[in-house]
């Protein structure tokens, strides 16, 4: 296990420099100088040369890369050009606004996708119930998050009233009051401010679900069909075993195997929403301070947030590979 | 004397199979509803980037100072309203087809032609070559494919070569893993041994034994990327990282758009549904298309 471990370890290493390599080196390419995009066009050119300096940009291309390299690696990734804090510190920041928006649609997406897809698997010869949830399906994978996010704003926020407009709430006093312990002494204030950041969290959670549960409701579909067409599943029914108990028992629970899988994919396709969705509901987080990053030429703060996003992937994808090889002895760790 | 058991006959006539003719034909009608609705979806877009210069009641460009921000209808002249600089939305909605299909045929052409022969030649030649072009696919895919185009969009701004580039690069190593995967069981089958044992070529087995045999599940795959591309055409744009003003495309309208939320929504509506039409056009193809040609799945 310990070395199946490590080898998959090896593995990621280069994958994850290379795709920091492929980041620094778009980021260099980038049109326009930081310099002029923060001090503006009407700066001189000693004035712009001194930042040029401070920033470490005058270095040759290669020392900058190993640089960045070195840094990275200790999550030091430099300060924001435009802010002046650490980037490390503003990533450290947005992360929970981006986890717990990741987490609620995750939760959105299970709830709504794995029963479409087993009511849609178990019911395929019935057009009436088959048809209509693939719609669904379909159409969810059809909806951009942006579009339907834009959507839910007009009819909950706008017309309704009912949700706020922008913003994520004040996650960052939860964390402190949990943090300092206010959370016992304080308990209604730390409540209302659950309640809050859960109310500014609704809308982009559902928007950010639904078009996942579309996903994972295929896969639940496709993972159920290919469960109960097999012979164990022959059997309960030979022995004489309630379609209920077939199903709850003995489909259920090996339908999650192949399901566990696709955690890579669903993270990836969540943290690729959260840039969306974070973009349309002015929300901070990680995929907001990406976009904003790029829009200010901020090199710092755009890599490390680019960087913390395939890290997560990779990580993800090696735990996963991992977990699958727990959960299903018949994989060796070779 | 030996007890002999026999066994009852066993029926072996066939099912009378004209009982269930007239039910199995509507099933196997049935089963082509779904690529008819999306072929004649596709169709209608193709037929309206094509002809948008006839279609368009008026330029997409054309700006009319009396008719800012017009709900639809409420100008006779504009049927979909108007945007903030008084154009018509309905005219720039079909403007705007052409640069989503463009982008979404042409990306994916890219992303084939690069992916397939690198995939097939990993899956088929083996060693180091293998090693070398997964690794590099290994690295790419850690990035997602939107995440992946923004950044090579930002490094090359937002033309529409640009923008073609930027997915198709994207794109590419998805087909490259599945046409190395193709070609790894297709590599193992008597008929590439046939052709080797008759004196053929890697690189003869690659182009005319391997490829073509790779080549209907690697078309049904590139459907489904068709509306993956849109979508990400229309995300960058939203983004800001469009197509340049003033040529419109759907990603573009609905940004511009979004400011106008409270008093006009009908910008970001109709072309937000423009978007989810097209990739639901592509997604309901390449779907059928994969039912179509999955044996498992025949006769459900």
């Amino acid at each position: 296990m310990l070395q199946y471990v490590a080898r998959r370890l090896l593995v990621a290493i280069p994958m994850l420099l290379g795709a920091m390599s492929i980041v620094f080196f778009a980021m260099r390419v980038l049109p326009g100088d930081p310099c002029v995009a923060m001090m503006g066009d009407q700066a001189t050119s000693g004035a712009l040369a001194d930042c040029t300096k401070n920033l470490g940009l005058d270095r040759p291309l290669a020392v900058q890369y190993v640089d960045y390299l070195w840094r990275s690696v200790r999550f030091d990734f430099g300060n924001s050009f435009r802010q002046g804090y650490p980037v490390s510190d503003y990533i450290a920041r947005m992360f929970p606004h981006t986890f717990i928006l990741v987490v609620a649609s995750a939760i959105v997406a299970a709830l709504v996708g794995i029963p479409i897809g087993i009511v849609s698997a178990l019911k395929r010869r019935n057009p009436l119930i088959d048809y209509p949830l693939r719609i669904i399906a379909l159409l969810g994978l059809s909806m951009p998050v942006f579009w339907l996010g834009i959507l839910l704003l007009i009819v909950f926020s706008l017309r309704l009233d009912l949700f706020p407009l922008i913003g994520g709430g004040d996650l960052d006093g939860v964390i402190a009051m949990i943090g300092s312990g206010e959370v016992f002494t304080e308990p209604r204030d730390f409540l209302a401010g659950v309640v809050d950041v859960l109310h500014h969290l609704a809308l982009p959670a559902l928007a950010l679900g639904f078009t996942l549960a579309a996903t994972v409701s295929r896969l639940s579909r496709s993972a159920m069909l290919e469960v109960i067409s097999q012979d164990y599943i022959r059997t309960a029914r030979a022995k004489g075993q309630g379609e209920r108990a077939v199903v709850y028992k003995h489909a259920l629970r090996n339908m999650m195997v192949p399901l566990l899988t696709i955690i890579g994919i669903f993270v990836a396709i969540a943290l690729t929403g959260t840039v969306l969705t974070e973009t349309v509901f002015t929300r901070p987080g990680l995929g907001k301070m990406l976009v904003d990053a790029i829009g200010a030429r901020d090199y710092p703060l755009a890599q490390g947030a680019i960087t913390v996003f395939t890290m997560i992937i990779i990580l993800v994808n090696l735990v996963v590979d991992m977990l699958y090889a727990v959960v299903d002895p018949r994989i060796s760790f070779r | 004397m030996a007890i002999v058991r026999r066994a009852d006959p066993v029926d072996l006539t066939l099912p009378d199979v004209r009982v269930d003719r007239p039910a199995n034909g509507r099933k196997r009608l049935r089963r082509f509803v779904p690529i008819s609705i999306g072929l004649l979806m596709a169709a209608l877009m193709v037929l309206m980037a094509a002809a948008a210069p006839l279609l368009a009641p008026l330029s997409p460009s054309a700006q009319f100072a009396d008719a800012v921000l017009k709900g639809p209808g409420v100008v006779a002249r504009h049927l979909l309203g108007t945007d903030e600089f008084g154009r018509d939305i309905l005219s720039r909605i079909i403007w705007g087809t052409r640069v989503s299909l463009e982008v979404g045929l042409a990306s994916v052409l890219f992303g084939f032609a690069v992916g397939v022969p690198f995939g097939i030649i990993a899956g088929v030649c083996g060693g180091r070559a293998e090693m070398a072009i997964m690794r590099l696919a290994d690295m790419l895919m850690a990035f997602p494919t939107l995440l992946l185009a923004l950044i090579i969009v930002t490094a090359l701004g937002g033309s529409l070569t640009n923008q073609i580039l930027a997915i198709g690069v994207a794109l590419t190593p998805n087909f490259v893993r599945l046409a190395r995967s193709l070609a790894l069981t297709i590599r193992e089958q008597d008929f590439i041994l046939a052709a080797r044992a008759l004196g053929s070529g890697q690189v003869r087995v690659m182009a005319r034994h391997v490829f073509p045999n790779a080549l209907y599940a690697l078309v049904v795959v590139a459907t489904l990327y068709i509306a993956t591309a849109i979508r990400t055409e229309a995300s960058l744009a939203f983004l800001g990282l469009g197509i340049p003003p003033p040529t419109a495309s759907w990603g573009t309208i609905l940004s511009e758009g979004r400011q106008y939320i409270k008093c006009c929504p009908w910008i970001t509506t109709f072309s937000g549904l423009a978007i989810m039409l097209a990739v639901l056009a592509f997604n309901l193809v390449g779907d059928a298309l994969r039912d179509l040609l999955d044996p498992r799945l025949r006769g459900e």
